[in-house]
């Protein structure tokens, strides 16, 4: 094994606009860039896309992550993996433990209170139906546990809560079985997982079904905020949307929850904070051999409940593919800034709010074009409701390479979080390895030679470039 | 893995079958009788001849010692996925399938599934060859090789036996399919109205004209196949037609876009898919198939 560290610096500068600013990379200090493909799998070549992350408060070297990443055995011993770090993400070991033929089809994960709970929402393969998940010790070699599981179901999206009684889960998801078109969904459980209840949030008309995104967040006073996409209207892939919040003061454990944030212009729950935006539905590479049409985010102050943030895409019509934007409301999502951050070609829109208040905002954005494109990952993060930030590119590699096995390219979404002092995610990049690829360093763990820009097998014989998982942690402004 | 002995034929057959015979004489060679080699291989994706040298013990840190916990020198390995690295000299932690059945210095076939890949390698044991040192690898190369023949011969007659139809024939047409009720769901999931998913496989049909019709169809006839053309992570793998491919095909009743019919010519006729890598084979593989239809 040949482990890499290329060493960071520090920078921090104010913002511009994203659509017309391409500075050089800068360093940040106390970055670390780490590949989360261990040196046992130095073979793989499969593509590794939509990572994602859960971090335990209380234990800060624990850590759970997901990809689409295959049991590397195959499908015949009926499970799926998920890495796992014990010493706070610097190394990571794959472990077959979810109930799902040789790999999942989406997957997100959440922790419980006590560690190692964990709580998985995945589309199990085969036939994607979901699969509600527990792990009453996520290091043990048991398969997880199925709570719950029905069909008809997309992109689960797990946050959790720590009640005295027992963990509140919270798995955003958009039922094809719901009535009336009403999609989105949160199933609610307050009681560990062990039962749930389906919460429809939109409660306008639809053009029969919501957008995939459907994304929980929660405070530590309970108050659970929940964005997703109102789809109003198609026309050929063209999708007319509205950008909707839905807020429940009380852990969402009434009988009528996600009631307590009203639109003024119809008084009807859900704050339509951007109306009638379009949305280009591409499944198809699109962006950087990506497909678009579900970019959606939102985080919530931990602490101060006021104060959340939303981040969607859509496509604004003067000559960009896909458009991120984020604003930020102070007063419970009544009202909302306009665009704090406008980020053109940009999609895997991630929200994070450290405990001091600072914002962090993970985003992969295709830059230049044709053969010299690129896609470049960058953590934004701001204290001053971004008249200033702090920009670190954690990675910038070619766009057009390795080519495509299957879609999502790199991910639908990717991960970001925060815990103390830190800021730690996800995303999913190619592994080309090149120290000029991640300009605040990296460690690889699988076999490398940075010098000849190869990977290695196990023989030593040379591995294909491929898409990897890559953990990060980036010190939060103090 | 060396194919030493695959193509040697008769002598090393022979060999393989005394050494067999050998390793069931052999005390403690309960692993192997209480489950056939085909079987061990069948559950197995990581097999390697190796020397016990530690038992109650792990060579990485990721896996808690236990007394199921055992640490194996690897002297060579058979059989392994590419991903995986692992090679002569490396030290394997194995979960033991029953504890105190390996002791130190003890040599066997391990017949395993992965289990953790960090720093190295930890392995669940499906069940152990018990040998001598020096175990013949060039035989156990080869009955492991035959072993895995045979099941993949087992597992293509089983899925010949569930499939409807086996022909082998040409692709003469690809056209978007039109299903009752709207797109299916993924995965068996009956139609209900048109959704928009990142997951929609987006069926087309394939007509195939049978030129050999193996099972449950005749020479001459057109079915129509369903196949996704999604490029979405759910349908990863999943066998893709195109215009002039010629093949021997396993086809199963659609019961999965939820319209199990489809037309030809203005006829309503049976729909059919071919959802598993095992569904679409070479043309070359029809005699194969009617073999393995006519073994008991």
């Amino acid at each position: 094994m040949r482990t890499r560290v290329i060493a960071a610096t520090v920078a921090l500068y104010a913002g511009c606009d994203g659509a017309t600013r391409q500075p050089p990379p800068a360093k940040v200090a106390g970055v670390r860039v780490v590949d989360v493909i261990p040196v046992s799998l130095s073979g793989e070549t499969w593509q590794d896309a939509e990572p994602f992350l859960a971090l335990y408060a209380s234990n800060a070297q624990l850590m759970a992550a997901s990809a689409f990443t295959p049991n590397p055995g195959g499908s015949a011993s009926g499970t799926a993996p998920i890495f796992v770090s014990s010493d706070g993400g610097d190394t990571w070991t794959l472990r077959n433990t979810l109930p799902s033929e040789g790999m999942t089809a989406d997957i997100t994960h959440a922790v419980g209170a006590t560690p190692p709970v964990l709580y998985s929402g995945i589309l199990k393969v085969p036939g994607v139906p979901l699969n509600e998940l527990k792990a009453s010790d996520f290091l043990s070699p048991a398969t997880m546990t199925l709570q719950a599981s029905r069909a008809d179901v997309d992109q689960p999206f797990v946050r959790t809560a720590q009640a005295a009684s027992a963990d509140r889960v919270y798995v955003g998801l958009n039922d094809f079985d719901a009535p009336d078109g009403r999609t989105a969904t949160v199933d609610v459980s307050v009681d560990g997982g062990a039962t749930y209840k389906s919460r429809r949030v939109e409660t306008r008309a639809t053009v029969g079904q919501n957008g995939p995104s459907i994304r929980p967040a929660v405070a530590q006073d309970r108050t659970v905020y929940v964005a997703y996409f109102g789809w109003r209207a198609t026309a050929g892939s063209t999708v007319t949307s509205d950008i909707a919040v839905v807020r429940d003061d009380s852990g969402a454990g009434g009988a009528t929850p996600f009631r307590d944030l009203l639109d003024p212009s119809d008084h009807l729950p859900g704050r339509l904070v951007a109306t009638h935006v379009t949305i280009p539905w591409s499944n198809a590479p699109t962006l950087g051999q990506e497909r678009i049409g579900s970019t959606l985010s939102i985080a919530v102050n931990p602490l101060h409940s006021d104060t959340v943030y939303l981040a969607w895409a859509d496509r604004v019509g003067t000559g960009d593919i896909y458009t991120v934007h984020l604003r930020r409301s102070g007063d419970r999502g009544a009202t909302w800034t306009g665009d704090l951050r406008t980020v053109t070609n940009a999609t895997n829109a991630s929200l994070a709010v450290s405990a001091n208040g600072t914002v962090g905002f993970l985003y992969q954005q295709v830059t230049g074009s044709d053969s010299s494109s690129r896609w470049v990952t960058r953590l934004e993060q701001s204290r001053d409701g971004f008249t200033t930030h702090q920009d670190a590119v954690l990675a910038t590699v070619p766009a057009n390479s390795p080519p495509l096995q299957f879609l999502p390219y790199i991910g639908d979404y990717n991960g970001l979080l925060t815990r103390g002092d830190r800021f730690l995610g996800v995303f999913s990049a190619s592994n080309a390895p090149d120290s000029t690829n991640f300009p605040q360093g990296v460690v690889y763990h699988r076999r490398v030679d940075f010098a000849t820009h190869r990977l290695l097998d196990g023989s030593g014989a040379t591995v294909a470039v491929s898409i990897d998982p890559f953990f990060f942690s980036v010190p939060v402004l103090p | 893995m060396t194919t030493e002995g695959r193509s040697g034929g008769g002598p090393m057959y022979t060999q393989s079958a005394m050494f067999l015979a050998v390793l069931l004489a052999m005390p403690g060679a309960a692993a192997l009788g209480q489950m056939s080699r085909a079987t061990l291989v069948k559950q197995s994706d990581i097999i390697f001849i190796g020397t016990v040298t530690q038992v109650g013990a792990v060579a990485v840190p990721e896996v808690p010692a236990s007394d199921r916990t055992v640490v194996v020198h690897v002297d060579q390995v058979l059989e392994k996925p590419a991903a995986v690295a692992l090679g002569a000299g490396d030290s394997v932690t194995v979960q033991t399938a029953q504890p105190g059945s390996l002791k130190p210095g003890s040599q066997a076939t391990f017949y395993t599934t992965g289990w953790i890949f960090g720093q190295g390698v930890a392995v669940r044991e499906v069940g152990h060859e018990p040998g001598h040192s020096p175990v013949g690898v060039a035989d156990a190369q080869a009955a492991v090789a035959r072993a895995r023949l045979e099941m993949n011969d087992a597992a293509l007659k089983a899925h010949i036996q569930k499939a409807a139809m086996v022909v082998a024939g040409r692709v003469e047409q690809v056209r978007p399919a039109e299903l009752a009720g709207g797109a299916g769901g993924a995965g068996g999931a009956p139609a209900h109205r048109t959704r928009i998913s990142e997951h929609d496989p987006q069926w087309q049909e394939a007509i195939i004209q049978v030129q050999d019709g193996i099972k449950g169809a005749q020479a001459g006839e057109q079915v129509v196949v369903r196949f996704p053309t999604s490029l979405d992570v759910a349908w990863v793998g999943t066998p893709r037609f195109t215009v002039g491919q010629e093949g021997t095909f396993l086809l199963h009743k659609d019961s999965t876009t939820g319209s199990p019919e489809s037309v030809i010519a203005g006829r309503s006729v049976p729909a059919y898919t071919a959802l598993h890598k095992l569904d679409v084979l070479p043309k070359q593989d029809a005699p194969r198939i009617r073999a393995l239809m006519q073994k008991p």
